[in-house]
């Protein structure tokens, strides 16, 4: 038996595949990330190590900061419109007293599934200024808030944070439902033969035994927060100016489009950088042992 | 008055409310571009923009189809998306085989190794990894998608197949090896068949993933012959006001196969999105 599971031959034939492709694909690049943001580095030639100049460059950079204060308003509001909203819908849904479940789980979830060029062109022409939807219905309501959404400094990054809000709720919905569900009955039960009322319990028993899911919602919408990209590139281009500028946007323009690459990487260590300490604190914040039942 | 309150009360009506008003919120846009993918632009900017159209017209799907690029984009995304699919299938079931049932001395590490990968946005190596693309002279073809998909998704799937092979008891191993079955056949015919329910669910959330990736796809990708439906559909934005009906064929079509994935098996796509939270937390 022993012979038969330590086959040598078949453990390489098995795992060497995978492995190279992944060491080539993914490991090697993210080394590279972090030497390469030493250089002053145009893509082709090999380029000039010039130890942390890079990193003294961005933080003299203005749009630097732009970038940091974007991806934390991006993070806050997709981590507070979903979770919060995922949260209420997922704990009726679950409660089993309004009809209709199964559709309404259904409409919940069906915008993850779409691209995201799909949604963004959706919203470009809701947030429209002359012709959008938005307006339209303000105008049917009778409030005269008509604007253009996205040519404003200050609002379009919030505009452009709310579609991706908007678009992975569902996601966050079918984790918390998840989570919930995993949760045994007697709880809830000895809870209510106490005399809890349901938002007692909910808010002392469930979300508490729920700490897991939460977490990994929280590192989930965080991140990916920090990491937006496809909603500026398609939306607004970073613009109006450098206005909806984040760490990803600037690496992007840094080395595919300016062409320094060195300093893209630099702007791509500093994403790693912050989606380490965002996933560190969030671990310290949430749930420091691990409940069983 | 009293009366009035009371039934609000138990038919929860605020939340029903609520709950409803959300489930609009999320499928009118999507509802919204189907409606004026059947209309033509006065329709949809002055006459009629929130309903549904008055004249059904069906020559914008022939328009979309035949005047822009869809076809190509469409097939260029099944191909990537089914090659994805099948490398990323391959790979990862074997690696995950070894790692959770034979016996190597450094397969903790190599499952460490690979799960890594979880946790790294693709964001941040995408310089590097547009360089890796071009010097192996994959630029610029299906391969410059193709490859780094399958490495990207290899992590994820291959913890899901792992939990999955380690929740198989060992005996089904030793009757096979008494039997004389060799590694590969028991590989095959046992252990394959086992793991069928986990193959479909990672066969929907690699489709998914691939078939909707933006990022890589438009930084590996200009050739226009070689664009997937995600790039091939920016192509509208500086188009826009020449003819909307078209653009939202377009995007219907673009829409369509995930959202019939998604209808047919709703609970294994919620599954399959989902069951990263518990390899994850």
């Amino acid at each position: 038996m022993k012979k038969f599971l330590g086959n040598k031959t078949a453990i390489a034939i098995f795992t060497l595949p995978a492995l190279l492709l992944y060491t080539i694909m993914v490991f090697y690049p993210i080394m590279q990330t972090f030497f390469r943001s030493l250089y002053e580095w145009d893509g082709l030639t090999a380029g000039t190590f010039i130890w942390f100049d890079n990193y003294k460059n961005l933080f003299d950079d203005s749009v630097f900061y732009t970038s940091l204060y974007n991806g934390l308003i991006f993070a806050a509001i997709i981590t507070v419109t979903q979770i919060g909203i995922a949260s209420i819908l997922a704990f009726v849904i679950a409660d089993g007293v309004v009809k209709g479940r199964r559709l309404l789980r259904i409409s919940y979830f069906i915008p993850v599934v779409l691209s995201i060029t799909v949604v963004c062109q959706l919203w470009l022409s809701i947030y429209n200024g002359q012709y959008g939807l938005m307006n339209k219905l303000f105008e049917i309501l009778g409030i005269h808030y008509q604007q253009d959404w996205l040519s404003s400094s200050k609002s379009a990054i919030i505009a452009v944070a709310f579609v991706n809000a908007w678009q992975y709720m569902g996601y966050h919905f079918a984790l918390i439902l998840a989570g919930v569900r995993s949760v045994p009955e007697q709880y809830m039960e000895a809870a209510r033969i106490d005399g809890a009322t349901k938002l007692q319990a909910i808010r002392k028993i469930m979300i508490p035994m729920m700490a897991e899911t939460y977490k990994f919602c929280l590192v989930f919408a965080v991140t990916g927060g920090l990491n937006a990209f496809a909603n500026m590139y398609i939306m607004t281009g970073g613009g109006p100016g450098t206005s909806t500028y984040t760490l990803t946007y600037l690496m992007y323009r840094s080395a595919f489009r300016v062409g320094e690459f060195g300093y893209g990487s630099a702007a791509a260590a500093m994403l790693v950088i912050e989606c380490l300490l965002a996933t560190l604190i969030i671990n310290r914040l949430v749930a420091r042992e691990r409940i069983t039942y | 008055m009293a009366w009035l309150i009371k039934k609000v009360r138990q038919n929860n009506l605020p939340v029903t409310g609520f709950m409803w008003l959300y489930a609009i919120l999320s499928v009118y846009p999507l509802i919204w571009m189907i409606f004026y993918s059947l209309k033509n632009n006065d329709e949809i900017f002055v006459t009629n923009p929130f309903g549904f159209p008055t004249h059904l017209r069906f020559e914008n799907y022939s328009n979309a189809w035949s005047k822009y690029n869809v076809p190509v984009y469409f097939m260029n995304s099944v191909i990537v998306a089914g090659a994805t699919v099948i490398g990323a299938i391959v790979l990862s079931v074997m690696f995950s085989y070894a790692a959770a049932r034979l016996q190597w001395r450094l397969r903790g590490i190599a499952h460490t190794y690979i799960m890594i990968g979880m946790f790294i946005p693709i964001q941040v190596i995408m310089i590097p990894l547009a360089i890796l693309v071009r010097d192996f002279h994959l630029a610029n073809t299906y391969g410059a998608l193709i490859v780094p998909y399958i490495a990207f998704n290899l992590s994820f799937t291959s913890i899901v197949f792992y939990g999955f092979f380690r929740s198989i008891p060992n005996e089904l191993e030793e009757s096979a090896c008494i039997d004389g079955a060799s590694i590969y056949r028991t590989f095959f015919s046992i252990m394959l068949p086992i793991i069928k329910p986990a193959l479909a669910t990672m066969v929907i959330f690699i489709f998914l993933n691939s078939w909707n990736e933006f990022t890589m796809a438009v930084i590996l990708i200009t050739k226009e012959s070689l664009k997937t439906l995600p790039l091939g559909l920016l192509f509208f934005q500086g188009q826009f006001t020449t003819d909307w009906g078209a653009m939202g064929a377009a995007m219907t079509i673009a829409s369509l196969p995930t959202v019939l994935i998604y209808m047919l098996f709703s609970e294994q796509v919620e599954n399959a999105l989902t069951v990263g939270s518990a390899v994850k937390g």
